[in-house]
């Protein structure tokens, strides 16, 4: 089942013998993990299991206590330029004082874009992620599902290999949250960008996944790995009518009971 | 608040400033104070046009206006710039926050003599402690406003990889704007009373000047002139700052 053992040359990420306290508390156990160039990879697991530490190891924020997480070839020391991370709180995530271009602007500006560029590639990157409209609005007069398109938006202006979601649509209601998936899925696809995306909704990481990584936590230790046989394009009736998705959702269902029990 | 009510509102608060004068004016024609401490409002307005007529008490609020424009520049400059490095580095805020919080709370008049000491009986003197008397508020608020930057945006920052300067400017100082400007009305009206005080205390001319003059002579409706341009001048600035913030911190109220 763990393809993580596969040739390594395909692997964007790796976590090698990964392991980090905080605290004085041990969150993180010897992890190893491969995601592959252009793979959707989908992490759950009881809340606390270390899923956002996870994710901050790759994008430099932490750094592990033992063992090493490879981006690209390279052990992660500082945030990478193509590594972005879309956080769940979104309304604390965007620069209130910026409109919705400012804030798409932003990673322009860090990235040293010439400024008569910007113009263009903001309303760009604002007509994918369906703004266009907005452009000249605060984020305080956006709704939630429209302040996450715009942190989508300035995360796709840093041109990113990789995705890096923090249960992204955690906080929307169910009908933005299917849009949602799957402009994440068409971005993605169309962009050939590698995701890891961390959620708590089962279906929702069958639904998205090449495949589902299952954590188990105190301290958070990889626990299985699942591969999601699903044709692409998925589609939000077909897909989750598929019997293989009822079959996964049922295996991963099972599990997490287990693991928080 | 609908629109009529607003009005309304408005409407009954300038009534309530007419009946005062009016109370005013009873309390000056029946001398139940007498006219030699309170002036009706008659006897100040005709003080006040007699003053700007023959110029002197145009030239004397320019002055005092300067001084204090001077001194509040002065102060929101060097407030915001010492605040942002004293913000941006937590070990700087630890070493010199306590010192700040002693020097704080010292009304500002107090350092007038050590002023006089410093700068002379001077113009300069004047601007100077206007300066340093108004600087604390700002100081303070643009210290809070760096120190105090939600984390989720540092590390929006981090990731971009933004510089320490582009952290500072595009992240750290618009986030303390709304402190600085609630501390640059704060501070402005601080100027004002400095700006006046000093000119009492220097004798440096301007409003101060005019105001310890007449009511060394007990010129009352003089006295009453020069504290209504005061109060002019502080209104006056309070509704810039307030239009300009306004217009700077759109984003606050949508
Ligand atoms: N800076 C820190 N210092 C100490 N402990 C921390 C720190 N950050 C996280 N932790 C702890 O590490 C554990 C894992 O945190 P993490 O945020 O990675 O969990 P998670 O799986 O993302 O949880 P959730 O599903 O609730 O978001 C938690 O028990 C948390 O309390
Ligand atoms: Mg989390």
């Amino acid at each position: 089942m763990d393809r993580s053992t596969s040739n390594a040359d395909d692997a964007l990420i790796a976590f090698r013998n990964v392991s980090l306290s905080l605290g004085g508390r041990p969150i993180l156990e010897n992890i190893n993990l491969k995601v592959r160039r252009r793979e959707f990879i989908c992490v759950v697991g009881p809340s606390g299991c270390g899923k956002t530490t996870l994710l901050r190891l790759i994008a430099g924020l932490v750094h592990p206590d033992a063992g090493e997480v490879i981006y690209d070839g390279q052990v992660v020391g500082e945030p990478a330029s193509d590594v972005a991370l879309i956080f769940q709180d979104y309304s604390k995530a965007l620069l209130p004082w910026r409109t919705a271009s400012g804030n798409v602007s932003l990673a322009l500006e860090a990235s040293g874009t010439p400024k008569p560029e910007r113009a263009q590639r903001i309303r760009a990157l604002l007509d994918k992620v369906g703004l266009a409209h907005h452009a000249d609005k605060y984020p305080a007069q956006l709704s939630g599902g429209m302040q996450q398109r715009l942190q989508i938006a300035r995360c796709l202006a840093q041109g990113p290999s990789v995705l890096l979601m923090d249960e992204p649509f955690g906080a929307l209601d169910a009908m933005t949250r299917q849009v949602l998936q799957d402009e994440v899925l068409r971005i993605a696809e169309s962009g050939h960008t590698s995701v890891f995306f961390v959620t708590h909704d089962l279906e929702e990481a069958i639904y998205l996944g090449d495949r589902v990584v299952a954590l188990r936590p105190n301290p958070g230790r990889v626990a299985e790995i699942f591969d999601v046989r699903l044709p692409r394009p998925r589609d939000q009736l077909s897909t989750r009518e598929d019997p293989e998705f009822m079959r996964l959702r049922r295996v991963l269902f099972d599990f997490i009971q287990e693991t928080e029990s | 608040m609908s629109r009529l009510q607003r009005a309304g509102w408005a409407a009954a608060s300038i009534a309530v400033g007419i009946a005062m004068i009016g109370i005013w004016q009873f309390i000056a024609w029946h001398k139940l104070v007498s006219p030699v401490f309170l002036p009706g409002p008659d006897q100040t307005w005709a003080a006040l046009v007699d003053g700007f007529e023959n110029g002197m008490l145009g030239e004397q609020t320019l002055e005092t206006v300067e001084r204090m424009i001077y001194g509040w520049v002065l102060a929101s400059l060097l407030g915001t710039g010492l605040g942002a490095l004293i913000g941006s580095s937590r070990r700087a805020r630890e070493l010199i926050a306590p010192t700040l919080e002693f020097i704080r709370p010292l009304p500002s008049s107090a350092m007038i003599p050590v002023g006089i000491a410093f700068f002379g009986l001077t113009k300069s003197m004047v601007v100077g402690v206007v300066a340093f008397g108004s600087i604390w508020p700002m100081l303070l608020a643009t210290i809070h406003g760096f120190s105090a930057v939600e984390p989720r945006l540092i590390e929006v920052g981090r990731v971009l990889k933004l510089s320490r300067l582009q952290m500072a400017f595009k992240i750290a100082f618009p986030n303390a704007m709304p402190d600085i400007f609630a501390a640059m009305r704060l501070g402005l009206i601080t100027a004002l009373i400095l700006s006046v005080v000093g000119e009492i205390l220097a004798f440096q001319g301007g409003l101060g000047s005019h105001i310890l003059e007449a009511s060394r002579a007990y010129r009352s409706p003089d006295l009453f002139a020069g504290v209504i341009v005061l109060g002019m001048i502080g209104l006056t600035s309070n509704l810039v700052l307030s239009f300009l913030e306004a217009r700077f911190l759109r984003w606050r109220r949508p």
